[in-house]
């Protein structure tokens, strides 16, 4: 069975799966969550993020089998308000983190990819001798007006983005289904970072945080999908907007295939060819196995060692 | 797609569904029928199952790709985990650390 973990995709994957206040287990070769009352089985394998929230408890073995099907874990607070973790992905390669350092540490590759990353935003054209805040402030006008949209469409009175994070029943509903509905979002985006190989802290327009680049691949989809889908439900009704925005985030990114648009996308912006340069660039059958370097400084070197 | 599984069911019920699926392994039936007929059959099959439990499970456009219902007395169940179908197996002995926790010896 082992050549069949290298077949499932992300493209084909189950989105998310949040589970609270379960025992986590291997079972055969996927896992189980244990309830007080039984277990419900997991396909891990097809499965792209299993977000654990409060309450859960998870086993060595259920680990390495989430590991071994390249499933992203994600420790979370309750309702996925808060992320406290996260476990490493699929690759083992270093070639597009490579990549994302060079473009993120040259003034000019980098203020490249934010002016792209604002044009498969917005589809439109951006002056390419704009400073970052300018690009930054265009950003900002062109999202106040995306929310300003949603909420003329669904006749959802909107006072800005504001929310008191100690405090999380407090927010209005609107703010905790935008908050949700973006928290699944930037779990399958992590997801979609860590597995094509790249770092979800060195950020582009977002900067000096652990998850710079998590934003920055959000973003890209917020003003499609998730502000619409948050603004959607609460026209509907203010009851359970957590939950049912998270649905809603299932079916929506089902319908528009995120899962196979982000890592293209992120190739895309990155300028980062679909297939690795050479051979050396390529995936480890054995993360644990020396690489060639210290063998070929020992057959070049004349001086002895 | 569409499969029926049966779990002791009146012989009946097996043999009206013959005339619409074909039964490789007993009490599973595997056909291709429009949405009418599956809810035809469902509705059949409910209604006929007596004591036993009936599975349908048919191909549809959600994000597994396929949709499960179920009814009467099955072993297992389906729990909809914010719009993903999984199946639930109830047990009667549980896990022994979740029997242990936060009981002080």
């Amino acid at each position: 069975m082992q050549e069949l973990y290298g077949l499932p995709k992300l493209r084909d994957s189950l989105s998310y799966l949040y589970v609270e206040h379960a025992v986590i287990e291997q079972a055969g070769h996927a896992i189980e969550l244990w309830k007080k009352d039984g277990r419900t089985l997991v396909p891990a394998a097809s499965l792209c993020v299993l977000m654990l929230g409060p309450g859960t408890k998870i086993t060595h073995a259920a680990v390495k089998t989430l590991a071994d099907n390249g499933c992203s874990m994600l420790w979370t607070g309750e309702e996925m308000t808060k992320f406290y973790a996260q476990g490493m992905g699929e690759t083992r390669k270093a070639y597009h983190l490579l990549k994302q350092a060079e473009l993120a540490c040259d003034p000019v590759k980098h203020r490249r990819v934010c002016i792209r990353m604002y044009q498969k935003r917005f589809d439109e054209p951006l002056d390419p001798e704009l400073t970052l805040p300018q690009i930054r402030g265009f950003e900002g006008v062109r999202v106040r007006r995306a929310y300003k949209k949603a909420s003329e469409a669904f006749g959802v009175p909107w006072h800005g983005r504001a929310y008191d994070r100690f405090s999380w029943g407090n927010s209005d509903p609107i703010n905790r289904a935008l908050s949700a509905a973006n928290a699944t979002l930037n779990s399958l985006c992590h997801a979609a970072i860590v597995s094509g190989g790249y770092s979800p802290a060195i950020g582009f327009v977002h900067n000096g945080k652990q998850l710079s680049f998590v934003y920055d691949v959000a973003d890209l989809y917020k003003a499609d999908l998730t502000i619409p889908i948050a603004f959607a439900i609460v026209a509907e009704s203010k009851e359970n907007v957590e939950r049912r925005a998270r649905m809603a985030c299932r079916e929506k990114f089902r319908e528009v295939k995120l899962l196979e648009r982000i890592l293209p996308d992120i190739d895309e912006i990155l300028e980062v060819p679909p297939e690795p340069l050479d051979e050396s660039k390529d995936v480890d059958s054995d993360p644990a196995l020396p690489t060639d370097l210290w063998v070929d400084l020992l057959e070049e070197s004349d001086s002895p060692l | 797609m569409m499969t029926i599984i049966l779990e002791n069911v009146p012989k009946r019920l097996r043999g009206e569904l013959t005339r619409w699926l074909l039964e490789p392994y007993p009490n599973i039936f595997i056909g291709h029928v429009s949405a009418r007929v599956r809810d035809y059959l469902w509705e059949k099959c409910k209604k006929e199952c007596k004591n036993g439990g009936v599975i349908q499970a048919w191909s549809t456009n959600t994000e597994q790709h396929f949709a499960l219902r179920m009814e009467g007395n099955t072993k297992r169940s389906i729990v909809n985990m914010e719009g993903l179908q999984l199946v639930f197996i109830p047990e009667n002995t549980v896990p022994t650390h979740y029997t242990n926790r936060n009981k002080k010896s």
